[in-house]
């Protein structure tokens, strides 16, 4: 065999490997959810398959799946929105005003991406208490804003930066004020960059845990991943049809954000940490 | 903002236009957003926690100063250093074994070929899904009875009875390395794979011409050119993985017997049996390690710069 085909059945063999690696768990939760008994793979169970799990999931009023997920569309929605309305101005004036320290700005920025949520989560815990605020959106909403911040502001940056500044020059000589030149200048011409950045801070605030696990105490804030982790059986064994088909339907817009919008997202990724 | 002055003729592009005072001080009023939510939601309950160390708080008894005593009290307690050690193996144990697959796949997927975009976004999956739910299935995966670890097991005649992954220490370890290492080996391949889009063409070229093999042109050009790049993503997940929570509460809830409790899942126990001081202690440890990784970071941040 030759050097060339050799190294391609390689290739072959290795995305092959990858797939099975990437959608293999994926693949496992869909059929344990469509799943009657969690244990078909035992000998002698077959695999039956039934939609009862998700009917209960959605139906089961005790369960509160659908509150859960509502919490967490509207709070991570919320979340981006304000991270790119907020990120956005500060993005501008980095890229366009030569102030002096915007670069020690952004490294301390930075640096406080990296601090760990249980360093803030008591005092968080303590502080929305005597607010009132417990287990109300804006609880998370507050925290996961500040939280994503950071990152926001880095992919803003870098988005900016590539916006030819002679563009909104213009602008400001002919009469706009720096932020009218932010929104009638960079803004369309840096949406791309602004779209991947608030899918990343959705994605960030969607999958955050434990703030959402101390800050929440039932259905009218909790979050999904929070609900999913504390689903319990009514003996203390893990209902598992359940759990995944909740698992599913918590994935299913993920995935189609992700299909969707891949491009995207890894734009916005390798913009928040390589080109930093 | 102010008029202009009254020349309406917009400067030539390469004069650098002058700001005044007035003009830099609008421009830190861009940057006030920020920092005021950074700092009422993340800098002060960090300093809070800080202050919080240093008392006695736990509910129903009186509130006092205990100076370093939780910090004392927490150096000769086994469970600390127990926490301490799982997330500094669990850290030395996931992240090179994600470093070693994630550039494995940025090299799969920087191979060009027609299914390319679906292959990323199918990579991608893992990394996108809430980490509560991918402990949930490697909880399932790893089932005694009917977990698919087992039966995969079974099936190659690994093993004639099934394993207890997550009854033994060393069991729930490898569970939860490669639960993480699923989760988060995609977004290793992400960053290396945008490193390897900026190596240039010619070098391979020129490797080419000169008869260089795969693997001479793997370790003499790909992995010397793209070694700031892992750099980055080396010290990225490292500061991820020091502070696990999330995979652990769900996939063993830091069993058996707090084998594997996390320094922040360790910490949270004290915060929900009401003891905030000792959980605000064990708290700053983490912080502690974790900054001073992450100053190390930025300073290899600037390292990777100057190299590219």
């Amino acid at each position: 065999m030759s050097g060339e085909s050799q190294v391609r059945l390689l290739y072959r063999a290795g995305v092959l490997g990858m797939a099975i690696f990437a959608l293999g768990p994926i693949l496992y939760m869909a059929l344990t959810a469509a799943s009657v008994r969690p244990d078909f793979l035992s000998p002698g169970a077959a695999f039956e398959f039934t939609a009862a799990h998700f009917v209960s999931v959605l139906r089961t009023t005790s369960l509160h799946f659908p509150d859960y997920l509502r919490n967490s569309l509207v709070v991570s929605g919320i979340s981006a929105a304000l991270c790119v309305g907020i990120a956005s101005p500060a993005a501008y004036a980095i890229t366009r005003l030569p102030l002096p320290g915007r670069m020690l700005f952004l490294l301390c920025i930075l640096a406080v991406s990296m601090f760990p949520p249980v360093s803030m989560v008591s005092y968080l815990f303590r502080f929305m208490g005597t607010l009132g605020m417990i287990n109300t959106y804006a609880a998370l909403v507050l925290p996961y804003t500040a939280w994503i911040l950071p990152l926001s502001l880095w992919i803003l940056t870098s988005y900016f930066a590539q916006v030819p500044a002679d563009l909104d020059r213009a602008a400001v000589v002919d009469g706009c004020t720096r932020l009218a030149a932010l929104r009638k200048v960079v803004l369309p011409v840096a949406a791309p960059g602004i779209f991947s950045t608030a899918l990343l801070a959705f994605i960030f605030a969607f999958n955050e845990f434990l703030f959402a696990l101390m800050l929440t105490t039932d259905h009218a804030a909790r979050t999904v991943p929070v609900g999913i982790a504390l689903f319990e059986g009514l003996h203390g064994e893990i209902p598992w049809g359940v759990v995944m088909a909740a698992s599913v339907l918590t994935t299913v817009p993920v995935v189609l954000l992700t299909l969707v919008f891949q491009r995207r997202i890894i734009q916005g990724l390798t913009r928040g940490a390589v080109k930093g | 903002m102010g008029k202009p002055p009254g020349d309406r003729r917009p400067p030539p592009p390469d004069v650098r236009e002058r700001h005044t005072a007035g003009e830099l001080a609008r421009g830190y009023a861009f940057l006030a957003p920020v920092s005021a939510f950074v700092a009422v939601f993340v800098i002060v309950p960090v300093i809070g926690t800080f202050a919080g160390s240093l008392m006695q708080d736990v509910t129903f008894l009186p509130k006092r100063f205990l100076g370093l005593g939780n910090y004392r009290a927490m150096l000769s307690d086994p469970g600390f250093w127990q926490a301490l050690r799982f997330t500094c193996l669990f850290t030395l144990v996931s992240v090179p074994l994600e470093l070693f697959l994630g550039l494995a796949f940025a090299l799969l997927l920087a191979h060009p070929s027609r299914a390319r975009g679906l292959l990323r976004a199918c990579v991608l999956i893992p990394w996108a899904i809430p980490a509560a739910v991918s402990g949930r299935i490697f909880q399932l995966i790893y089932n005694y009875h009917y977990g698919l670890a087992n039966y995969l097991a079974g099936l190659i005649g690994l093993s004639d009875r099934p394993v207890s992954w997550l009854g033994t220490p060393v069991g729930a370890f490898a569970s939860l390395v490669t639960a993480d290492a699923w989760k988060t080996t995609p977004f290793v391949a992400i960053i290396l794979l945008a490193g390897l889009s900026g190596i240039p063409e010619d070098l391979y070229l020129q490797a080419e011409i000169d008869r260089a093999g795969f693997l001479r042109r793997f370790t003499r050009v790909t992995l010397p050119l793209l070694s700031p790049v892992i750099v980055v993503a080396l010290l990225f997940r490292t500061i991820d993985a020091l502070r696990v929570f999330d995979l652990v509460f769900v996939l063993t809830g830091g069993g058996p017997g707090g084998s594997t409790n996390s320094l922040s899942l360790y910490g949270y126990h004290y915060f929900l049996s009401g003891d905030f001081g000792y959980g605000s202690a064990v708290s700053v440890a983490l912080f502690l390690i974790a900054f001073g990784l992450s100053v190390l970071y930025v300073r290899a941040g600037r390292f990777a710069r100057e190299l590219a």
